[in-house]
């Protein structure tokens, strides 16, 4: 049976195969920036992939790691040749060539993790802290006896700057006279810069840390010295035990899970995605106030923090109790609190954000300005 | 002010000790004529080895102990390229600092992340470093060792014609050149920083690489050299704002330095004082 007519029945067959595996499952591939073992960006990103997995059941996934900012094209073309029917490309340095593959593959649903760029096809997400940083913040402000706060910042982008303007809005709230005292790495990924940092930090008198980089130094030396600090991104408290007070965890799978099953029944599809755009905060679970998951605040802390005061429209309130508050108010379906609702001035003095007002989206993905209290170099900051 | 200045000190000497170490390798297998710029990667090495064995079988000598065997074979590898194969040592010294930064990444995957539940103590690394200064000091002025080893790198033909053989010298001290920066890396995974993280050198051997040459290859001047460079890297944090010099000078340094030593020496139409043979290979017969 060497004839045409067996090769048309083994592709008939191919053919049908593949139809139906089609209809049963949806091909999702995700583009990392970091190696999937980082403790933090990528390896985030991946366990959300994994539990976004065992969500869904009908969902199939590919990833690839390690992929350089300019080499995202490349990657997604023979993704897409591989059958991906979604790609989400998680760096913000991937922005562009999403975009471009987007017009290459218009049948193809793209997402992009921290961009602001959009196409019919291509959305963007985020889950962000800032709400976060405010409540460890108010602790932080609590904690200090010195009334300095130090915080390791990796870049002085709007991202950090939100972050940093966010937790002194916090430490101001409890402790109006202290301050939260900045020294940048200029790396991402360097524990000797952060070592370093964090000793100098100590060193000027601050005796309460918090960062935005990837490792988890900082929590390490802070322990070493029985300083208290926050950890960031992934689960730090074991790091120092009887000394992570709080910190920032994210969530990305809630935002996977939700994306995904809409594109699966047809809410998302391409021509629909131009004004989808998350941003994804406590209130949908993308993030959580913790050192680790489960523990909002370290029981080691609760006391001092319920000892500690401060005034909240003229009543005197703990300062634990008044972060279980907000915590629960930003956690629900109508949060009534924003950090950045005005009157708010930036450090020089100049209104950012007029009373009654809160800063939109968009305003805070592009803040440039940040908080009173704030002191060391912040670049691009006007003046 | 005191403590300030005791604080200043303290950071310069922990952060100058992976530095030292590193450097006095360098220093040995360069004051015998071979250049090896895989500082870094051999630390990515030795520094990946301790934290894995630390981690699995918790005995931190033993830890130690296999980064300076890591260090010395990946070093050996240079050696095997350069001085047998006769490659160009620049070249295979680059090669060895991106395999060590990717062999040491990829393998060290499982542990990112990962704490070592008993640290090692900073002092004793301290401390060793400066006793193998002073050592190394006397073996190379004061032993016929020392002696032979030296005229290796200033006239190898010299002391191939008295019957010092030029290659094994070469071989050993590339060996404990590398087991050197092994352990500065096993400093750093063990007790700088408990812990692995990709990268984790972050620069560490170019500026040991640069420390040699500031410190002229002598083992004392290389102990000040190395407090120095520490205090420059810790300052260029604690001074951040509080100086109207910008801080990142603090950081560039090291090289700016080297590239004035260099300069000078060049000025003077001299090597300076590197050994006379620096990065010349040697081979019986040919000039």
């Amino acid at each position: 049976m060497k004839s045409p007519v067996m090769w048309l029945v083994l592709l008939a067959l191919g053919l049908a195969g593949s139809a139906r595996a089609d209809e049963a499952k949806l091909k999702a591939c995700f583009i990392y920036v970091g190696p999937v073992g980082d403790i933090g960006w990528s390896h985030a990103h991946d366990e959300a992939r994994k539990l976004t997995m065992k969500a869904l059941p009908w969902l199939e996934t590919q990833y690839v790691e390690s992929v350089p900012e300019g080499q995202a094209l490349p990657v997604i073309d023979r993704l897409v040749k591989g059958g991906c029917q979604v790609v989400l490309t998680t760096s913000f340095g991937f922005m562009d060539q999403t975009l471009e593959a987007a017009r290459k593959y218009p049948k193809v649903v793209f997402a992009h993790a921290t961009g602001f760029k959009r196409a019919p096809n291509m959305a963007t997400y985020m889950a962000d802290f800032y709400q976060i940083y405010y409540l460890n913040g108010l602790m932080a402000g609590a904690l200090t006896k010195s009334g300095k706060v130090g915080y390791v910042g990796a870049f002085p982008i709007p991202e950090l700057k939100r972050h940093i303007s966010a937790f002194a809005l916090g430490v101001r709230a409890v402790n109006p006279q202290a301050t939260v005292n900045v020294k940048w790495i200029s790396a991402w990924v360097s524990p000797v810069k952060a070592r370093e940092a964090a000793e100098a930090l100590m060193a000027e008198g601050n005796d309460v840390l918090a960062f935005t980089e990837d490792t988890a130094t900082v929590v390490q030396v802070a322990g070493r010295k029985k300083v208290p600090a926050f950890g960031h991104y992934s689960s730090m408290q074991r790091f120092a035990p009887d000394y992570v007070v709080s910190g920032q965890l994210v969530h990305w799978e809630k935002i996977y899970i939700d994306f995904l099953s809409k594109v699966r029944d047809g809410t998302y599809a391409p021509g629909k995605l131009q004004d989808v755009d998350y941003w994804w905060l406590l209130r949908e679970g993308a993030v959580e106030m913790g050192g680790q998951p489960g523990v909002p605040i370290n029981p080691k802390f609760v006391d001092a923090l319920k000892k500690a005061q401060m005034t909240v429209g003229g009543k005197q309130v703990s300062v634990y109790d008044r972060v279980q508050e907000l915590l629960k108010d930003m956690s629900s379906s109508k949060p009534g609190f924003d950090p950045f609702t005005g009157p708010i001035q930036d450090r020089h003095g100049a209104t950012r954000v007029p009373a009654g007002k809160t800063l939109t989206k968009e305003e805070l993905n592009q803040m440039q300005w940040v908080a009173p209290g704030v002191t060391g170099p912040v670049a691009d900051e006007p003046k | 002010m005191i403590d300030e200045m005791l604080q200043a000190l303290l950071r310069a000497l922990s952060f100058g000790t992976p530095l030292l170490l590193a450097c006095l390798g360098a220093l040995v297998n360069e004051r015998a004529g071979v250049v090896n710029l895989g500082v870094e990667g051999m630390m990515a090495l030795g520094a990946l080895t301790a934290f894995g064995v630390a981690t699995e079988t918790e005995s931190l000598g033993l830890a130690v102990a296999l980064s300076l065997v890591a260090g010395a074979l990946a070093a050996l590898l240079h050696g095997f390229v350069t001085l047998t194969l006769r490659a160009n040592a620049y070249v295979s010294g680059l090669a060895l600092t991106m395999l060590g930064l990717g062999v040491s990444g990829l393998l060290g995957n499982r542990y990112e992340g990962a704490i070592l539940m008993e640290p090692a103590p900073e002092l004793p690394f301290t401390v060793a470093a400066g006793v193998l200064a002073v050592g190394l000091w006397a073996f190379l002025y004061a032993t016929r060792p020392g002696l032979v080893l030296r005229s290796v790198g200033e006239n190898p033909a010299a002391a191939d014609v008295l019957g010092v053989s030029v290659a094994g010298v070469r071989y050993l001290a590339v060996a404990v050149g590398g087991a050197l920066a092994g352990l500065a890396g096993a400093f750093l995974s063990l007790a700088y920083r408990p812990a692995w993280t990709d990268g984790m050198t972050a620069g560490l051997g170019w500026i040991a690489v640069a420390l040699v040459i500031f410190v002229g290859w002598s083992p004392p001047r290389a102990v000040l050299g190395s407090v120095f460079f520490g205090l420059l890297y810790y300052l260029q944090f604690r001074l951040q704002d509080q100086s109207r010099v910008p801080t990142e000078l603090f950081a560039a340094m090291p090289y700016l330095l080297v590239v004035g030593v260099l300069a000078l020496a060049g000025l003077r139409r001299t090597q300076g004082s590197a050994p006379a043979s620096l990065g010349k290979p040697y081979h019986r017969g040919e000039r």
